[in-house]
């Protein structure tokens, strides 16, 4: 038995060390690794029915890569432009729904991790219901206010601000009013938690020396903050690029979230191997990007989580 | 009072990778002993304990307890009691659940528990405490919850890693006196660990001092304090005052030493260095600030030193005078309050005397630092 | 002086717009749930009625979805705290130089979007599967079992987090202390590791349950037979939408709210108990005279909870013996007259327009000015049911059956063709 593992289960007993040990390897190899290797490997694989997986024709091909980019073979088009723009789309816009998030919630972070006293637990508990209610039905409460006949729209026609109901679910006001609103806590509590850390005699100091308010959150509180704030950010990001729900019930008809084409793939066209590849270039395409933007701002993986 | 059993360390050696945290360890403690392990932070007294209670397996060597050999012999199930640094108290049990938990893991009753549990919070003087939790107790308290919880175990040998460097002063002094009564009175082996000379020298029968993983010493505390066996040894114990130079002539068991700025003074070889001391050999001398005398002004000789006044403090009891040392370091003189009229002022030179029994010569080594 | 009221009420209506957005769309979807029209709104408001909640409890796919999330729910509770727990102690004792490179990867999963969790698992179970050579049926592709595999992959990273913050906290001397003392190794971690683990372990539980129940993502693609509450619910959504749907989500929030405020209180609780332990005496303690602190006594969140209570039996207690037909029957009776109205308001324009356009051109076809007044007429009333696809064709429908039956007529749209 080589010697750390020796020392390890000297430490916890035999009985609870293996325990422990089986299931950490259980979670870290049998659901997260393997499960995500398996996924690459299938994504390079042709759609064949079950008896001939294995078969002759099982073999590996970028095909299923191709095709996001390029489109069917022998089609009438050069690029796959339908599935690429949808591809662009969700990134921008889960780009867009995370800064929304990011300048909505930081001030209340900011003033909740500031302010001592008995509303701010009551805050806190408002803040946590809303998460505690089903995702699915979060998406549906904005659709009925943001639906025609909707809260919104009669209120808005009612003040005389449009003549005839406003679509909101076209125009995808709703979808990112919706994933906007879906990911609020998780930009919360983060910067929440960084910020509850900073010492409040730093702001005081600043406000001594005569910085103003804007100067003191630029040079004192965010750069304080920056790990709570990537972590808030690169989460959003992540589950709005990631989002499924929301999209859809909120979406407009002609719109698609790329998660939706993935279903697609996999609940109607059965195509897994396909739905498998366009599951990977999500995957690796927001990783990347979180990384080089984590990069760009230097901070560093283990923050994220924190 | 039972002879209690005795713990044996043979040969010991334990490293961390490349680093070597205790070296060769030999040390046998008596049954029914106060023993301590002093040293600095770092020289490898926590690791030597823990090897002793069975947190660590030895690199090489053994440890014994009641002449048996420890080997493979997990932390529950050998003889020891550990009273941990930070005490390790049981957060969420109350105290009497706390005190009899060794009770509880071998399936005691609840009645026959809170039983012995009486019987041992009258014995710390905490009646009527067993239903707090831990925190709600004093420093002092909880110290004695811990070690009433240590012998409710009923060890053998009862281990203490520096049990009082929590406690302020005062508390820390009553303890002392406390912790070696409690001792008499159950008459098993302490080894007790410390970095204060203070406790391990008013608390002990033995003491071994250690340094970097090595042990300098065996011996009581006066041994210890009076003839030590080496150079860190005599600066890690008490105050001391070192004369570097070399060897001149070794005669009997004095040594004429030809100090760097002192000139030749003579000092006894320590006990366990006599023989092994020989001219030209690089060496200290060390002499207690308590060890000096005034002597009349213009007195010169091997066994009077002549220096410049520094600094002086009145001490109540004494008067210390700090004069430019020879090693680097001032020197410290400690003149006891006699009543006398006393007069120096900076920059006086002044001639003191001393013993030459009181006056130890060893062979150059390290110093401990402050 | 006037500087800083300024910036406190901006300060105050930015959390009140900020909270608005947050709260406001389940008040009013929580609204919706009352209003007997069957498109939920709230404006404008009709009918109190309690029909969409006995409709929501003759729903045998909703009941039957939710027997699915709690069946879920309880594995993924018990698979995730497990592998939670044990992972979070891992990191406690993990290499220095593994350390790193362990944390990213249990902490990967919660950055993963849920729907390539949801896309590996199944691949990779179904390899495993045809691996062993089992059929279809077998255990791995049960539905049950993948979603609860899948949903615990991501849910245990969550109680990681939850447990490493409790651990970070605890005094590995106290295992060691209980070795020392004689206990086995597993005597200690249940007699002092567990205990003091035991709340970090409850909120573990509760969010791992809370997570695996709202979970679609990931749960879509493994759910095979066995749709939970929210699949039934996505499909529903997706092709139209009932306020049944609304009250399932009122009383989400309002058990939400209790157990939110629950535990709120229990937590002043604990801090009132601990203040009064403090300041009692010794003999107080130990005689038993020591006087704990009411449940109420300076305690906002038992008042609240209290007092939603109370506002939950009343509403139930009316909601027995309350009968809104009536209403339905005025407001159809109202709308029947406004309609009429309506449309013979339109006519006598056509009329005119029409007179106009004869005294214009001559002579023109009137029957053209039927079907425009189909439109317009019950355009207004029942637009919303546009938005619901399938339904349009039972909107269509004359206002007069739908007034006696709205809510009967109900549960029969929420189990039909929804999907």
């Amino acid at each position: 038995m080589p010697r750390f593992l020796k020392e390890f289960f000297d430490r916890n007993g035999l009985g609870i060390g293996s325990l422990m040990l089986g299931l950490v390897l259980f979670w870290t190899i049998g659901l997260i690794i393997m499960p995500q290797l398996s996924m690459l490997d299938f994504s390079f694989r042709p759609n064949l029915p079950p008896p001939e997986i294995g078969g002759p024709k099982d073999v590996y091909t970028m095909e299923n890569y191709k095709y996001l980019v390029f489109g069917p073979e022998g089609g009438s088009q050069d690029f796959n432009a339908v599935d690429l723009k949808v591809f662009y789309r969700t990134l921008i816009a889960a780009v867009f729904v995370t800064i929304f998030n990011l300048i909505l919630c930081y001030p209340i972070a900011y003033y909740l991790a500031q302010t001592k006293g008995n509303h701010i637990r009551i805050f806190a508990l408002m803040l946590i219901i809303p998460y505690w209610i089903n995702e699915i039905l979060r998406a549906f409460a904005l659709r009925i206010i943001f639906g025609e006949t909707g809260v919104l729209n009669n209120l808005l026609v009612a003040a005389g601000v449009f003549d005839t109901p406003f679509d909101f679910i076209r125009n995808d006001i709703a979808l990112y009013a919706g994933l906007g609103y879906a990911y609020i806590l998780l930009m919360i509590f983060p910067i929440y938690n960084v910020i509850e850390s900073l010492d409040r005699n730093q702001i005081e100091a600043a406000r001594d020396m005569g910085a103003s308010w804007p100067m003191i959150h630029r040079r004192v509180v965010i750069p304080y903050a920056k790990p709570g704030i990537s972590s808030g950010c690169t989460m959003v990001f992540m589950l709005s690029a990631g989002a499924l729900a929301a999209p859809q019930i909120l979406g407009g008809p002609s719109s698609l979230w790329f998660t939706q084409l993935i279903y697609q793939q996999f609940n109607d066209n059965s195509d897994w191997p396909q739905g498998a590849a366009y599951a990977v270039v999500l995957l690796v395409t927001c990783i990347l990007l979180v990384l080089a933007v984590m990069r760009l701002f230097k901070v560093d993986m283990g923050d994220i989580g924190k | 009072m039972s002879a209690g059993v005795g713990v044996d360390l043979e040969n010991l050696w334990i490293r961390f990778g490349d680093f070597v945290a205790v070296r060769d360890a030999k040390v046998h403690i008596n049954g029914g002993d106060f023993f301590s392990f002093l040293g600095p932070s770092g020289c490898g007294k926590t690791t030597i304990l823990r090897a002793v209670s069975g947190f660590l397996e030895p690199s090489e060597g053994q440890v014994l307890i009641g002449g048996k050999d420890m080997k493979g012999i997990g932390p529950n199930k050998r003889p020891t009691a550990l009273i941990f640094q930070n005490l390790a108290l049981f957060p969420l049990m109350k105290v009497w659940e706390n005190i009899t938990f060794s009770m509880e893991i071998k399936g005691a009753s609840a009645r026959e528990r809170r039983k012995r549990a009486d019987e041992l919070l009258d014995m710390i003087a905490l009646p009527d405490q067993g239903d707090k939790l831990p925190s709600e107790l004093s420093g002092g308290q909880r110290q004695r919850v811990a070690i009433a919880r240590a012998l409710c175990a009923e060890p053998d040998v009862l281990l203490l890693d520096e049990p009082l460097s929590a406690l302020d002063l005062k508390l820390r002094q009553h303890m002392r006196t406390e912790l070696r009564e409690i001792q008499k009175r159950v008459g098993i082996t302490f080894i007790y660990i410390t970095h204060d000379q203070g406790e391990a020298l008013t608390m002990s029968d033995n003491i071994a001092v250690m340094r970097a993983g090595v042990i300098d010493q065996i011996g009581d505390g006066k041994t210890i304090y009076n003839d030590p066996s080496t150079a860190f040894a005599a600066s890690f114990v008490g105050e001391n005052n070192v004369f570097r130079g070399t060897v001149k002539q070794v005669q009997g068991d004095t040594a004429l030493i030809a100090t760097n700025r002192s000139g030749d003074l003579l000092a006894r070889v320590s006990s366990a260095n006599q023989g092994k001391m020989k001219a030209g050999d690089d060496a200290m001398m060390f002499i207690r600030p308590e060890a000096f005398a005034l002597a009349p002004v213009g007195s010169e000789g091997d066994h009077f030193v002549t220096a410049t006044v520094t600094n002086e403090e009145f001490e109540g009891n004494a008067f210390n005078i700090f004069m430019e040392g020879d090693g680097g370091k001032e020197m410290k003189v400690s003149l006891p309050n006699l009543g006398q009229s006393f007069d120096s002022h900076k920059g006086q030179s002044m001639t003191l005397q001393y013993d030459v029994q009181n006056a130890v010569a060893l062979p150059a080594g390290d110093l401990a630092t402050e | 002086m006037k500087n800083l009221s300024l910036m406190r009420l901006s300060i105050w209506a930015y959390l009140a717009i900020f909270f608005a957005y947050l709260l406001g769309p389940l008040v009013i979807m929580s609204v919706t749930a009352f209003n007997s029209p069957e498109f939920p709104r709230a404006t404008p408001w009709e009918c109190l009625t309690f029909e969409w909640f006995s409709a929501l409890f003759h729903d045998e796919r909703i009941l039957n979805g939710i027997k699915n999330s709690v069946l879920v729910g309880f594995g993924t509770v018990i698979l995730s705290v497990a592998m939670g727990l044990a992972g979070a102690l891992m990191l406690t004792q993990i290499w220095p130089k593994l350390r790193a490179t362990y944390y990213t990867i249990i902490i990967a999963p919660i950055l993963v979007p849920g729907v390539v969790i949801g896309i590996s698992t199944l691949v990779f179970w179904d390899r495993i599967n045809r691996m062993l050579g089992l059929g279809a049926d077998s255990f791995l592709s049960n539905g049950l079992f993948l979603t609860v595999i899948g949903q615990s992959t991501f849910i245990a990273s969550y109680c990681m987090l939850v447990l490493v913050a409790r651990l970070q906290r605890y005094d590995a001397a106290l295992t060691e202390a209980a070795l020392d003392l004689g206990a086995t190794h597993a005597q200690a971690f249940r007699k002092v590791l567990l205990p003091f683990m035991k709340p970090a372990i409850a909120s573990a539980a509760v969010l791992a349950f809370l997570a695996s129940f709202e979970n679609y993502n990931t749960t879509t693609f493994t759910f095979g037979e066995y749709p939970t509450l929210t699949i039934e619910l996505a499909q529903k959504v997706r092709y139209g939408i009932t306020p049944a749907i609304s009250a399932l989500a009122f009383i989400i929030v309002l058990l939400t709210v209790f157990a939110a405020l629950f535990n709120e209180a229990n937590i002043r609780r604990k801090e009132l108990v601990f203040e009064a332990r403090k300041g009692a005496t010794v003999e107080e303690l130990s005689s038993g005279r020591f006087k704990m602190p009411g449940f109420l006594s300076s305690n906002w969140a038992a008042v609240a909870l209290v007092v939603v209570a109370c506002a939950t039996v009343v509403v139930v207690g009316t909601a027995t013996v309350y009968s809104p037909q009536q209403c339905i029957a005025n407001v159809q009776e109202q709308k029947r007259l406004e309609t009429e109205i309506r449309i013979q308001e339109l006519q006598r324009q056509r009329e005119l327009r029409r007179q106009q356009q004869e005294a214009e051109q001559g002579s023109t076809a009137p029957a053209q000015s039927q079907p425009a007044d189909n439109n317009s007429g019950f355009g207004g009333v029942f637009a919303p049911n546009t938005l619901s696809g399938e339904e349009e064709s039972g909107a269509a429908e004359p206002a007069e059956e739908s007034s006696g039956f709205g809510g009967a007529f109900a549960p029969s749209t929420l189990s039909g063709d929804g999907n």
